[in-house]
């Protein structure tokens, strides 16, 4: 039976958190442990890159699109899409008007809905749905219908974006909002589809010396990041303070056959794993 | 052979689009609504002592509104936040699911504080709506909203803890700091911060003003505000001072309201 306690003019339910602070950290670390309940855990998160996939057109999306179709035939997908060079663009715009942080986090994710419409548009014979900002409670019911989900990746912080450690532009993308989620709902893994066969020193696009990861460590690859890296930063420090996504694999959305390839989990592209080896 | 990426050309077109890397943009940010009061009505500290502290509270809400001061409330959560806090942080809920269970009991006192100032112009609003805020304001109207950030499931986990970092005053300070308000104001029950959390130790001191780098500093166990928004402070644009103030004392929320130092004063630096 639930109790009501008063006395100190405050109303309080009684639970181990009443009246108590939630900005102590000894009643912070009560609430903690190394465990997360995972929600999903069979479900595979395909992230499809916007400049480096979308922005190509159709000789880079149609063979990915068929590739799909046959992939999710056997695995249970959840797909996204990134922006890609409109959501630069736009920012470019956006900060020479001196619009605030937030009014530009809050601008850029119409651009990647425009690709997951032309996604949508050409899965969903094969079976696809575009998926509401929230509404991961559906999944069970899309996945055993044989329907793959479309989901949005740019997280909701929006208005709200929080200041920038440095620069100004919003720290929390595309790739940080997909981190999330799969994080979020307990997700087996995320597959990220880029134009490159994974991560490299450099970007192999400049620089011909380049030399190709096929697998590093989270903490090896913070200590010692890439001059410019595939994937935004803030999905790597979100990922050191999390309990469940043990890999982030990059593949080649070019090659055929390496997503299917990933999927079955063989060992292409660019595995990141959590732990240290 | 693959097609070519068609970039459109902007001073971004080849950024990684991280914080060191934006291309030679003069970034000179404009400030949406200066001067926009947005102010905090605490949910534990206020609402869940009921009409005894609430009605007082609104009262200098509706004087201020009444004397041309735009204001804009947002709302905590209280006790029964940290009910389902507790429950759920039992059954190892992700931090995501934590914050969008937080997201329910702000969005109750939002609406119940509405009510309570419907005759007086209270609107309810959604994050959706703060660009209609203009036009609330100039009709004299008081709009009132959760003070939960819209982050729900994409709410990081920080270390040490299952209680989501962002939570009401994230939402009150962060709000301020897209408007262009350069004060954020929470209405609590406490004349602001202290050496430690008074209602556990009456040998606490009031601290009546502190930059946040000293705040930080003095590692304190307990804070009266969410340490997010003492880590973001230094860094706002518009929004560099926060204040907090007693709503349980007489005449605080109307001086606060109308500018003056009252209470604790955090500055950014």
């Amino acid at each position: 039976m639930t109790k009501l306690v008063e006395g100190d003019g405050r109303t309080h339910i009684k639970s181990p958190l009443m009246r108590e602070s939630l900005q102590n950290r000894g009643v912070l670390a009560g609430t903690d442990s190394d465990h997360d309940l995972q929600i999903f855990p069979d479900v595979t998160l395909v992230g499809i890159g916007g400049q480096s996939i979308f922005d190509r057109g159709r000789d880079a999306i149609l063979p990915l699109v068929e590739e799909l179709a046959e992939c999710k035939k056997d695995h249970k997908l959840v797909l996204a899409v990134g922006g890609g060079t409109r959501v630069r663009h736009t920012m470019s715009i956006a900060l020479d008007l001196g619009l605030p942080v937030g009014g530009v986090a809050q601008l850029v994710g119409a651009m990647e809905e425009l690709n997951a419409i032309l996604l949508n548009a050409l899965m969903a014979k094969h079976g696809s749905m575009p998926m509401q900002r929230d509404h991961f409670w559906d999944l069970p019911l899309y996945l055993s219908s044989g329907i793959t989900p479309i989901a949005i990746s740019i997280p909701p912080y929006h208005l709200w974006e929080p200041p920038p450690e440095e620069g100004n532009l919003p720290m929390h993308g595309s790739d940080f909002g997909l981190f999330q989620m799969a994080e979020v709902l307990g997700f087996k893994q995320v597959i990220f589809v880029k134009d490159e066969r994974g991560l490299y020193d450099k970007d192999p696009k400049k620089h011909d010396d380049a030399r190709f990861i096929p697998r590093i460590s989270l903490p090896e690859l913070r200590a010692n990041p890439p001059a410019e890296n595939i994937l935004d930063e803030a999905l790597f420090d979100a990922w050191a303070n999390s309990n469940h996504l043990a890999t982030v694999r990059i593949v080649n959305g070019l090659e055929r056959g390496a997503l299917t390839a990933a999927l079955r989990g063989e060992d292409v592209g660019t595995l990141i794993t959590r732990e240290a080896p | 052979m693959t097609t070519d990426r068609r970039t459109l050309d902007s001073a971004l077109s080849g950024s990684t689009l991280t914080g060191h890397d934006q291309g030679a943009i003069d970034y000179r940010p404009v400030a949406l609504m200066p001067d926009v009061r947005v102010v905090k009505i605490g949910g534990q500290s206020i609402l869940d002592r009921g009409r005894a502290a609430l009605f007082p509270v609104l009262d200098e809400l509706i004087a201020a509104r009444k004397e041309g001061i735009q204001v804009v409330v947002l709302v905590g959560g209280g006790t029964r936040a940290r009910h389902i806090y507790s429950i759920a942080s039992e059954l190892e809920m992700p931090v995501g699911v934590m914050a969008t269970l937080g997201k329910y009991i702000p969005m109750q006192n939002g609406r119940m504080v509405q009510m309570l100032l419907a005759r007086h112009g209270g609107l309810y609003i959604l994050p959706d709506d703060f660009e209609k805020l203009p036009l609330y304001l100039q009709l004299g109207c008081i709009p009132v909203m959760s003070g939960m950030p819209p982050f729900g499931y994409w709410e990081k986990r920080e270390a040490g803890s299952r209680i989501p970092p962002h939570r009401t005053d994230a939402g009150v300070f962060l709000s301020a700091e897209f408007l262009g308000a350069p004060r954020a104001i929470f209405i609590k029950d406490e004349d602001g911060l202290y050496t430690d959390d008074p209602k556990k130790d009456p040998a606490a001191q009031h601290i009546p003003r502190i930059t946040a780098a000293e705040l930080t500093a003095r590692d304190l166990p307990d804070v009266v505000v969410e340490r997010v928004v003492v880590e973001y402070l230094p860094r706002a644009r518009w929004c560099k001072q926060l204040q907090i103030v007693n709503g349980l004392e007489p005449g605080e929320v109307l001086k606060a309201l109308r500018g003056e130092d009252n209470g604790t004063i955090i500055d950014a630096a």
